[in-house]
């Protein structure tokens, strides 16, 4: 941890002063809905100000050099992805129980003992859990890695209140133009916004952009996310997954499996264009 | 039967076999990944030894 990042850590207090009292008009994403969550309003995360976890374990399936990784998993969400795994749990977001902060920096400690090399913060959205998220890591030792599992879908005031205490952001780079994002994640403005923050966070720290490889979105999404990254980050780390699940019942998302032909195909894309994998 | 296919709900586990005969775990918990391990150790697609392949006879998904 370098200087900058300690300095951050001791202001981890301040900034969950600052991340409750922006609850009260709540802004942390493009959403704006502007309501007070500490009144028990429930803007479109459908979140109050009180932090739900429905997940907390030690996961060897995130990329090699983040693992095992000890995945703290808050429910709600600010996009709308039919094919999300854990989709009930943002709907529903409250049905979780209430994070006790104390009782998860011990576990957080105990996993960090037992070997866990990261701490992940991850959902539903970490960005629409902002206060939790700084609530512990106020508690838990400043050396345990950080890593900021998000869809990068939020604004700049999370950006500010998590720069230096973040060691690997990674970056969920869903779709490649806007109109599939609004179509499959019902977000506006998504490709100027997660762009913005991606290379903020690469000012701050370590990046490894993730695209979940869309069956059907390969000229779309998958050729404009790769020709965004050689152009504005070549050196970033990407990591390709292959394991979409079509939901049930589908609507709007693709209802097949990706072929192995056309995972092969974006890694041998990725790799003509000098992209940088990692798995 | 139901004319509706059944939607997950909070604390719901999922796991689908497909006509290839390939296991899909959705949002395994600690004690599914065992299971997985278990039911298919060479093929598992996220085990405890993180051997991560691409072509894989099971999977696990956290696709979110």
């Amino acid at each position: 941890m370098n200087d900058m990042d300690y300095q951050a850590h001791s202001q981890a207090f301040e900034r969950i002063k600052t991340a409750r009292e922006a609850l009260t008009d709540c802004n942390f994403c493009p959403r704006q809905c502007g309501i007070d969550r500490t009144a028990g309003e429930k803007g479109y995360c459908g979140l109050d100000d009180t932090v739900r976890c429905f997940l907390e374990m030690l996961y060897y399936g995130e990329e090699s050099e983040l693992v095992p990784s000890h995945q703290i998993h808050f429910t709600g969400c600010n996009l709308r992805c039919e094919f999300c795994v854990v989709a009930e749990w943002n709907e529903e977001p409250l049905v979780a129980e209430e994070m006790d902060f104390d009782d998860m920096a011990k576990r957080i400690a105990h996993r960090h003992s037992k070997g866990a090399k990261t701490l992940n913060f991850l959902g539903g959205e970490p960005a629409v859990n902002l206060h939790g998220v700084l609530e512990l890591i106020s508690r838990v030792d400043s050396e345990i890695r950080v890593v900021w599992n998000s869809n990068m879908y939020y604004n700049d005031i999370v950006d500010k209140l998590m720069a230096g205490l973040v060691d690997v952001y990674l970056a969920d780079f869903k779709c490649g133009n806007n109109n599939c994002a609004e179509f499959l994640l019902g977000a506006n403005n998504y490709i100027e916004v997660v762009k913005r923050n991606i290379l903020k966070a690469a000012k701050h720290a370590d990046v490894i952009i993730r695209h979940v490889v869309i069956p059907g979105h390969s000229e779309c999404c998958l050729k404009p996310i790769f020709e965004w990254l050689t152009t504005e980050i070549p050196e970033v780390k990407l990591s390709l997954r292959g394991n979409y699940v079509p939901p049930i019942p589908v609507t709007s998302a693709p209802a097949e499996y990706l072929e192995p032909d056309d995972m092969q195909s974006a890694v041998d894309l990725a790799k003509n264009m000098g992209l940088k994998l990692v798995k | 039967m139901k004319n509706k296919p059944y939607k997950r709900k909070p604390g719901d586990f999922e796991i689908r076999i497909l006509n290839s005969g390939k296991v899909v775990m959705i949002m395994p918990d600690e004690t599914l990944m065992e299971i997985a391990q278990i039911i298919e150790p060479d093929n598992c697609a996220l085990p405890p030894k993180m051997e991560i392949k691409e072509d894989v006879g099971s999977q696990t998904s956290q696709t979110k």
